[in-house]
């Protein structure tokens, strides 16, 4: 138990990755992850509070509590279009993590705290690999903090809201095609962001079984204020490239969930469900970097990365089956369609149309407490395509190997 | 719980190999680079920053070509290495020449006419060293650090017809340190003895180049000349023995590279600013002189230079300066408009010719550059070789163009593609150009030979 604790203690200091389509992390839930990382219509516990606030009032133990970590393994290869070279993200070990406390007051209301990691990137491609005036590497790390309240009408139908506060930091490296006697010049830049957004939901329950969910997580932009621009060029053009403040924004992109699972079987022992999740990543047109002290010779490093999203819905079916009180079983999948398009197909989120394979595990030593365990097998489509602005193509090919574990206590 | 670490750290094991992904195809359609043989000038030999040395060499547009080669096949490459960083160069003075090393970029302080610093410094290019005449020549003829024969046949200087010349070794110091016999080897017999199987062609360049470097159209080689020696020499190496194939190469509108361009961005042809008494100082000065035939007068004056037929001029609208112009005499001195130095009566000091090339001369030039390169294309299209146009190529330069994230064009420094010396490359500019070879040769052959990775390539260095 205390290896356990530390491993967590670890994660909390680790990054995360991104592996969604764009720079999104879904992995909120081991129990989730298990069955397609499905969630907008279930209520077995606290992770309802971020899946579908709707939902929380329906856990039925007055305390609830989840809290779990995933260990992202992204293997991704770079080859050039043009170059008989390849290039390897540098192996991370990137840790989302989640912790959801969800309590009832009374019997219809239920108020909780979500923490968890929705987005993130985290990636190296190392010092002198061919596209390293467009990245070298970068860390971008999200934390969300969602307090939450919720509350049912009898047992139809249950709603809930949180408000997000979202708080990350960003770290990047690339560098810059003006070289001296000691090689490339570098830039680098760090800033920490945040705002608020909110997650809303309701979640209805018609018939025995039966549950419908929906689910709305706003945009939150990401406004980084005063980040740091560290230049490092030869000394001649020093003065071309003061270090300065710089601003940025990253929009974390909305999400409107639907989901709709069925419970069956003599003692409701299995269930069904799927979700459709829409995306609105159009709102990641491009990410400007604002530079306070901007020169002439500054112009030679575009501060401007367009980036062109597109919306995309994301279509995810998954299955549970209670064995025993003391194990259930779990599996699924999804398809992960990328948000970005061919011309902006870029090193800094190498992005690809994915499916994902899961399966799940839960074990109960007590009543009310769970080991779950889960694993998600992520397979990206080979894809071609050309950062246009910087005239950057190639193929990249991503696997994702993600084992998660978790534990949740109801009681 | 030990048993669940047990199986994610399995688990990370499992995973740790690489994500496969389908390699480059790379193919050569047939093509045999077993003995590839480079003929050109400077362009090809790896001249650069006004020197021949040893790592420009290292990155000549040839050498870049045969990596490239070796992915589809055996492809060794040798080159007539000279054995000094530092690097060698030269300009012939009556009965003798002068040598002097390649240039670096170089933060020089700015000075006022009177010589004393302004506080704010330039980056300027200058000699990386000033070793004796003695020791560079001693380089200059030394022979080459590895033994021939050559598959770079590229000479510094070297113009089309040169390249048959018997003993042409006593003419140009760059070839007799590497010529088979000097006293009696020509470049092209030289590259025809080694029987290439493929062939780089890039010559013609110094046919126009020469004679714009010395501000002046006298010196263009004829075009029916040029007609007659260029399929000599293409035909000569595909009748060398082994039906080899080839690529050559057109000759790009030298009025475009940074050596002609620079100057005139910074000081305009009209830079002279009078009021109405200097401006009738002036003239009763040049009428003393003889030269009433320059008119001066109030406001915004041309600078006054001499024409190649001796005559006196006015600059005029896109007359380009060379970036040999002493800038400080202009600054300074007067020059362009009169040697205030000269007391009591200051004396017309019009540009030398040397350092200006006119809109006439321009055009002569790129009216020949445009005849040669109908010849190239012809040739190429009657010989079944590739043909890079680098001449359009190269145009498309000037506005600027990207790669892997590095914008690169024509300007001169900060441009990235060209050397400091303002005409040849850097060794990241000779990738592109080696690039573009591949591109030719892949469109024309069939072949997928792949390219090189121009970030691996230094562009300039800047202090």
């Amino acid at each position: 138990m205390r290896r356990f604790t530390s491993l967590l203690l670890f994660s909390c200091l680790a990054a995360t990755t991104a592996f969604g389509g764009g720079y999104q992390v879904s992995l909120h839930s081991v129990r989730n992850i298990g069955m397609g990382l499905i969630g907008t219509s279930l209520s077995y516990d606290a992770s309802s509070l971020f899946y579908n606030p709707g939902g929380a009032a329906f856990v039925n133990e007055k305390w609830s509590f989840s809290g779990g970590v995933s260990l992202l393994m992204a293997r991704t290869t770079f080859q050039s279009l043009n170059v008989a070279e390849q290039a390897h993200l540098e192996h991370k070990m990137n840790t989302p993590l989640y912790f959801y406390a969800a309590f009832k007051p009374t019997t219809n209301l239920s108020v909780g705290l979500a923490v968890n990691t929705p987005y993130g990137n985290g990636l190296s491609w190392g010092e002198n690999w061919q596209g390293r005036y467009l990245i070298q590497n970068l860390t971008f790390r999200a934390f969300t903090f969602q307090p939450t309240v919720s509350y049912k009408f009898k047992d139809i139908v249950g709603i809930g809201v949180g408000l997000v506060y979202a708080t990350g930091s960003v770290d990047l490296n690339k560098a810059i095609p003006l070289q001296g006697a000691t090689g490339d010049g570098t830039l680098n830049i760090k800033g920490n962001a945040s705002n608020f957004g909110f997650n809303a939901g309701i979640m209805v329950h018609p018939i025995k079984g039966l549950s419908l969910g929906v689910d709305y997580r706003s945009k939150v932009e990401m406004k980084v204020k005063g980040g740091d621009a560290t230049f490092t060029v030869p000394q001649s053009l020093g003065q071309s490239f003061p270090n300065t403040k710089v601003d940025a924004m990253l929009p974390l992109a909305a999400n409107l969930d639907f989901g709709a699972s069925y419970e069956f079987g003599d003692k409701k022992q299995w269930l069904v469900g799927i979700n459709l999740c829409y995306v609105f990543w159009g709102t990641y047109d491009s990410l400007v970097f604002t530079f306070e002290k901007v020169t002439a010779t500054q112009a030679i490093t575009r501060s401007a990365s367009p980036a062109l999203y597109v919306n995309k819905l994301i279509p995810r079916i998954g299955a549970q089956y209670k064995m025993s009180d003391l194990l259930t079983l779990r599996v699924g999948g999804y398809y992960d369609p990328s948000p970005v398009p061919d011309d902006y197909l870029n090193p800094q989120t190498p992005s690809m149309n994915q499916i994902g394979l899961t399966c799940g595990i839960s074990v109960y030593p007590t009543k009310g407490l769970s080991i779950d365990a889960a694993f998600l097998y992520i397979m990206g489509m080979q894809r071609s395509g050309t950062f246009s602005p910087d005239n950057f193509a190639g193929t990249y090919s991503t696997a994702v190997y993600v084992p998660g574990i978790g534990l949740t206590y109801n009681f | 719980m030990k048993k669940i670490l047990f199986i994610i750290l399995s688990l990370s094991m499992l995973t740790a190999c690489e994500r496969k992904i389908d390699e480059f195809p790379a193919s050569a359609n047939g093509l045999d680079f077993s003995k590839f043989v480079a003929v050109g000038n400077s362009m090809v030999a790896g001249y650069a920053d006004g020197a021949l040395y040893l790592s420009g060499q290292e990155n000549s547009i040839p050498n870049i070509m045969a990596e490239q080669f070796q992915t589809v096949g055996p492809c060794d490459f040798k080159q007539p290495l000279i054995g000094t960083e530092a690097g060698v160069g030269f300009q012939p003075i009556p009965g003798d020449i002068y040598c002097f090393t390649k240039m670096v970029l170089k933060i020089v302080p700015d000075k006022d006419c009177a010589g004393n610093p302004v506080g704010t410094a330039s980056l300027k290019p200058g000699f990386v060293s000033n070793p004796d005449q003695a020791t560079l020549k001693q380089q200059l003829f030394a022979p080459p650090t590895v033994t021939g024969p050559y598959n770079n046949m590229g000479v510094p200087g070297l113009s089309l017809q040169a390249a048959f010349f018997p003993g042409y070794a006593a003419y140009n110091p760059f070839y007799a340190r590497m010529a088979t016999a000097p006293a009696s080897s020509s470049i092209i017999g030289d590259a025809m003895a080694q029987q290439p199987t493929f062939f780089m062609m890039w010559l013609g360049d110094n046919d126009a180049l020469t004679s714009a470097l010395a501000g002046t159209d006298q010196l263009l080689t004829p075009a029916d000349t040029f007609a007659k020696y260029y399929p000599m020499a293409t035909g000569a190496l595909l009748a060398s023995g082994k039906s080899p194939k080839g690529v050559v190469a057109t000759i790009p509108d030298v009025t475009t590279i940074p050596f002609f361009t620079t100057i005139s961005k910074a000081l305009p042809w009209n830079g002279v600013t009078l009021d109405a008494t200097q401006a009738a100082g002036l003239n009763q000065l040049y009428f003393m002189y003889h030269h009433s035939e320059i008119v001066w007068k109030e406001g915004q004056n041309p600078f006054v230079y001499i024409k190649n037929d001796g005559s006196w001029a006015q600059m005029q609208a896109g007359d380009l300066f060379l970036l040999t112009l002493p800038t400080d005499s202009v600054k300074c001195k007067g020059m362009g408009i009169a040697d205030q130095s000269i007391t009591p009566i200051p004396r017309p000091y019009p540009i030398p010719a040397k350092f200006v090339l006119d809109g006439a001369e321009q055009a002569n030039i790129k009216a020949r550059i445009a005849q040669y390169n109908v010849v190239i294309k012809a040739t190429a299209a009657a010989q079944n070789l590739a043909l890079a146009d680098m001449n359009t190529y190269l145009k498309s330069f000037e506005s600027g163009m990207v790669f892997d994230g590095v914008k690169v064009s024509t300007t001169f420094v900060t441009g990235g593609l060209f050397s400091t010396d303002g005409v040849h490359l850097n060794p990241r500019g000779c990738s592109i150009a080696a690039n573009y070879l591949i591109q030719s040769i892949n469109a024309k052959f069939g072949s997928n030979i792949p390219q090189a990775n121009i970030t691996s390539y230094q562009g300039l260095i800047f202090p």
